[in-house]
């Protein structure tokens, strides 16, 4: 009998563990929540979400009750009543096909409502950007702003973010949870979708995922998104437009707004181990020659598939764009911490870093999967913490 | 197991004595037989498929963890998919249609003996050749659904995925021969007097499912067909250089895809409403009900395939119109959930190991349904889609309801297939490890998902709130190993050790609990004519059944001259000594499957750039194949 009552208890423990959960959902401790309310498209969500839940409840009692009522009740004891030969009862079932009907018209019709709500045409005056996918990161422009950059998305509060959605490759799913659902990058096709981040939101990040799985790197396919005060990304903006100038005091000199590193949250600093046997030695790092690392941009091979405005010899629109890539906090789609030690290890071997990167492997001596066999031309660490030294003067 | 009835039965381990090794096996076109291969086979597969899942839930169980590749994960989340669905849960259904089907129906075999073994050797074949890769890391790794264009060979060149467009269109074979052979079976073998309306569920349940294959079945194939073309032949159905739309292969996917969830659980359905009445000592509550609603699941669920696609970006109207459907089908499902409750009403409640598990059935299958009725919504669908509480829906409709169901019907008719009772008190060990491991496993991941965390990741950063949701489930996968385990034992042990059990051990109603345990070759010496949906009770309890028609079959329908009064059969005889002219054993279906899955894997061989060989492989399987069928079709049955 022991047994018998876990099992009428299961249910109850499960409800009350669930609505523990739901409780605590809002809280920092889960930075991904889609519960809370920092946009209009979630908060849309989640109003119907609310209404989902409660229905959800109500059914899940009523039939959980029933069911522990039944077995309880008419489970065989000594001297209990005979079974009732009962074939069926029409007015009985007749409710219980209609109240489940009615608890769906009261769904389906905010649902409806909600569906034509937010997928309405973006209002006037909406910020346009253009999300792209790539196996495995994220390119982002800002086709009024003239900006390119990748991984890291910077948005306006207060003013509407319309996205074109579109894929290079596979296909691919754009989604902050606390902005609100996600919508599919398709090949050959265009996708919409608009959101406006609450005018009174402080300046924060929050972690974007791709959701849709496309390869090796699925999971590897992550971005930030920087919901900044208007005079925040008009600066940031402004800089981002210019090209990088090497060397030039401008570049240098002026960053422009760039989301400040000590407020960053926790869970927007990425902790990916680096991966063993994966050698660099940092201490060349100190010394690196941006002059000297210009030049191996070419050796390496990099401008075979990265733009660097600003610098002629590197145009190739294939991979990430570079022009401010110092100003970014990520590398490889979200994996890593965008500090030089780290850069200098992707550069090394980028396929050892993130498995089935598609970036070549310019570490001399690394092994290349793609030509099976080790990289005999490629940078050594001296000539890898030279570009280092050059990247990173591209704030 | 007081009310058992007393061992009537000395011999009931060597029902096939004289009949045993492989080669007997082999050629064996008994579906009782088949039946039991389909059981042991779809077990493995089981086994094997959990095996994947203990794996991937091992590397999930921290973040940033290296227990295995992202290459050898994707590879394991592909896998445990393709396996649980086509290898384990169809196929474990498949056990039952056949062992059960022909019983149910008071028939002696299957309409189509022979079809019925090329079936399931084509089965055997396709799972062997579909689960052998991952042996040496080059299984599919295109997810379940294989979405295009990531498995096209611009993007999957490996060989991984040509094992999956292959094997998935050898299985659909072996599912198509199998429809077609139980719908005929249906129509035209039962038993004088058993009118459709009469049917035992579980026979009718199948009978569903089986237009469901038919009707779905074609339209992957249709999908794998194309993507085969372009993989081997340079086709472009889903080239996107040249201008294909993907969503021709999720549109395709998809509506062989949903009402592959009903193939899934309506067997599960039917074999719930077997176990319930007979525990509840009642029968069961609104047949026709039940009936109608399970022919509603099957149809509505033609017509609901885009709410995979809620994401796709399809439009506000089609959006609308998918979720209503999708909406609509709770209705039929919740009147399943309520009458199985009110079966149970009134009723004198025995807690068998069975009856727990469906049971359970119920009461996790409706968590599964309240969270399917959560994503019918498609902005909240926008939330919840491709993220961990899709995975935790799922698994509450597939392990919640059709796993349970299934292990429902394992421990119910394992005495009818064997002659022996699984053990009780394993059995038990069994069912709440099973049900706590099951919540453990998979109720935190409807917090991860909400919480933000995407399906079909290899890894997780840390510090993303997921951690303590993730550790339990891997926690929960650890217990469900164990009980399995259990079951696993229990099943070996109690086939030569169980409890001896007599025809009828649990007093059901239906014809197959009139025979011996396990049933002779023949079934029934003679066919009983049936006058109501619970001929056993008729016979030994007919106060339960004096509320409900009886009637007598029409005399010209009564075309057997076997067919005499509902009765019991204790004694074992042999087809032979009775004149009951059976089917001959033959491996020409054997052969002929063999033929046909090396004629298919054939095309494997131009991965090689040996065409001359991989043209002798596949035009001299085909040549086989046809022989062994020209062989087969001349050969007379019996």
């Amino acid at each position: 009998m022991s047994m018998l009552r876990l099992r009428q208890a299961a249910p109850a423990l499960l409800l009350a563990v669930c609505l523990l959960a739901i409780t605590a959902c809002g809280g920092t401790e889960y930075p991904n929540s889609t519960f809370n309310h920092h946009t209009d498209f979630n908060t849309s969500i989640d109003a119907l979400w609310d209404r989902l839940l409660f229905w959800g409840t109500v059914v899940f009692v009523v039939v959980e009750l029933a069911l522990l009522v039944t077995i309880i009740r008419y489970r065989k004891r000594p001297g209990g009543p005979a079974a009732k030969q009962i074939h069926g009862n029409a007015a009985l079932e007749i409710t219980w096909t209609a109240i489940p009907a009615v608890i769906l018209v009261l769904i389906a019709i905010p649902t409806v409502k909600t569906i034509f709500e937010t997928q309405a045409p973006a209002p006037a005056g909406a910020l346009k950007v253009e999300v792209i996918g790539h196996q495995w990161w994220w390119e982002f422009r800002y086709p009024e702003l003239g900006i390119t950059t990748a991984n890291e998305l910077y948005l306006p509060v207060g003013r509407t973010a319309s996205f074109e959605l579109k894929t290079v490759d596979v296909i691919h799913s754009f989604w902050i949870p606390q902005m609100g659902g996600k919508r599919d990058l398709i090949t050959n096709k265009t996708n919409f979708l608009w959101f406006t981040p609450n005018a009174d939101l402080a300046s924060s990040a929050w972690n974007g995922f791709c959701t849709e799985y496309c390869g090796t790197s699925h999971a590897n396919m992550r971005f930030r998104v920087f919901t900044v005060q208007p005079d925040e990304f008009a600066s940031w903006a402004a800089h981002q437009a210019k090209p990088a100038v090497y060397p030039a005091t401008d570049s240098v000199g002026s960053t422009g707004y760039v989301f400040p590193a000590e407020m960053l949250p926790e869970h927007t600093v990425p902790k990916t181990p680096i991966p063993a046997g994966l050698e660099f030695d940092d201490s060349l790092l100190e010394g690196g020659d941006p002059v000297a690392g210009m030049t191996n941009l070419m050796i390496g091979g990099c401008i075979g598939c990265h733009t660097i405005d600003g610098n002629p010899m590197a145009q190739s629109p294939i991979g990430p764009n570079l022009t401010h890539i110092a100003s970014r906090h990520t590398l490889a789609g979200g994996l890593f911490p965008n500090d030089a030690p780290t850069l200098a290890r992707w550069l090394k071997n980028a396929k050892k870093m993130k498995p089935g990167a598609l970036m070549n492997v310019v570490g001399r001596g690394e092994y290349e999967p793609l030509i099976k066999a080790n990289v005999d031309g490629g940078l050594d660490d001296k000539q890898i913490a030279d570009l280092v030294a050059y990247l990173r003067l591209l704030k | 197991m007081a009310t058992i009835a007393a061992p009537s039965l000395a011999s009931a381990g060597d029902a096939y004595a004289e009949n045993s090794g492989i080669w007997s096996w082999i050629t064996t076109v008994d579906h009782k037989r088949i039946g039991t291969l389909y059981l042991w086979t779809a077990l493995f597969f089981f086994l094997v498929g959990g095996f994947e899942a203990v794996l991937i839930r091992t590397q999930l169980a921290q973040p940033n963890m290296g227990f295995v590749s992202a290459d050898t994960y994707n590879q394991l989340f592909t896998m445990h998919g393709t396996t649980m669905v086509f290898l384990a849960i169809m196929p474990l259904s498949a056990a039952f249609f056949n062992y059960l089907i022909p019983l149910q129906l008071g028939a002696r075999d299957v309409a189509f003996p022979r079809l019925n073994a090329f079936s399931y050797w084509v089965y055997l074949f396709g799972g062997i050749f579909i689960t052998v890769p991952i042996l040496f890391k080059v299984a599919p790794d295109g997810g379940w659904f294989g979405y295009a264009p990531l498995t096209t060979t611009q993007f999957s060149a490996g060989i991984n995925i040509d094992f999956w467009v292959l094997g998935l269109q050898i299985l659909g074979v072996s599912s198509l021969a199998a429809a077609f052979n139980f719908i005929t079976t249906v129509i035209n073998m039962r038993a004088p007097g058993m009118t459709l309306m009469r049917m035992p569920m579980f026979t009718w349940m199948s009978f569903v499912v089986q237009f469901l294959v038919i009707l779905a079945f074609p339209v992957i194939t249709i999908a794998l067909f194309f993507l085969m073309m372009d993989r081997f032949f340079g086709t472009q159905f889903y080239a996107i250089a040249a201008g294909a739309d993907p969503l021709l292969w999720q549109h395709l996917f998809w509506v062989f895809g949903h009402p592959e969830v009903y193939i899934l659980i309506l067997p599960a359905f039917g074999l719930v409403s077997e176990v319930l009445p007979t525990f509840s000592k009642k029968p069961l509550f609104g047949y026709n009900v039940m009936v109608y609603s399970g022919i509603m699941i099957g149809t509505l669920g033609f017509g609901v395939w885009a709410h995979h696609m809620f994401a796709v970006g399809m439009g506000a109207v089609a959006d609308s119109i998918f979720s209503l459907m999708t909406m609509l089908i709770a209705i039929p499902t919740g009147v399943k959930i309520f009458n199985w409750i009110a079966t149970m009403w009134s009723g004198e409640i025995r807690f068998t190991v069975p009856m727990k598990f469906a049971i359970a059935l119920i009461g996790m299958f409706t968590i599964g349904g309240i969270s399917g009725v959560m994503h019918s919504s498609p902005p909240a669908d926008l939330q919840q889609t491709d993220s961990y509480f899709i995975v935790a829906h799922f698994h509450y409709v597939l392990f919640g309801g059709s796993i349970m169901g299934i292990f429902a019907g394992i421990y119910f008719y394992f005495p009818k297939m064997t002659g022996r009772f699984l053990d009780t008190t394993l059995g038990n060990w069994h069912f709440w490890l099973n049900f706590i491991g099951f919540n453990l496993a998979f109720f935190p991941m409807h917090f991860s998902g909400l919480l933000g965390m995407p399906r079909r990741i290899y890894t997780y950063d840390a510090g993303q709130g997921w951690d303590l949701f993730n550790l339990t489930s891997t926690i929960g996968t650890y217990i469900l190993v164990v009980a399995t385990s259990i079951f696993v034992w229990n099943f070996l042990r109690s086939r030569t050790r169980g409890a001896v059990a007599g025809n009828d051990p649990w007093g059901a109603a239906t014809l197959e609990w009139s025979i011996p345990s396990p049933p002779p070759e023949y079934n029934f010496a003679q066919i009983p004519e049936v006058t109501s949906r619970y001929p056993l009770w008729d016979l030994k309890d007919p106060a339960k059944t004096a509320g409900i028609e009886h009637s007598h079959a029409d005399a010209m329908t009564i075309t057997d001259a076997h067919a005499v009064p509902m009765h019991e059969e204790t004694e074992r005889h042999t087809a032979k000594s009775l004149g009951i002219p059976m089917p001959f054993p033959t491996a020409k279906p054997f052969f002929t499957a063999l033929a046909m899955c090396a004629m298919i894997g054939g095309l494997l061989v131009m991965r090689t750039g040996n065409m001359g060989l991989a043209l002798a492989v596949m035009i001299g399987s085909a040549a086989l194949m046809v022989g062994g069928l020209y062989s087969w079709l001349t050969s007379p049955l019996e």
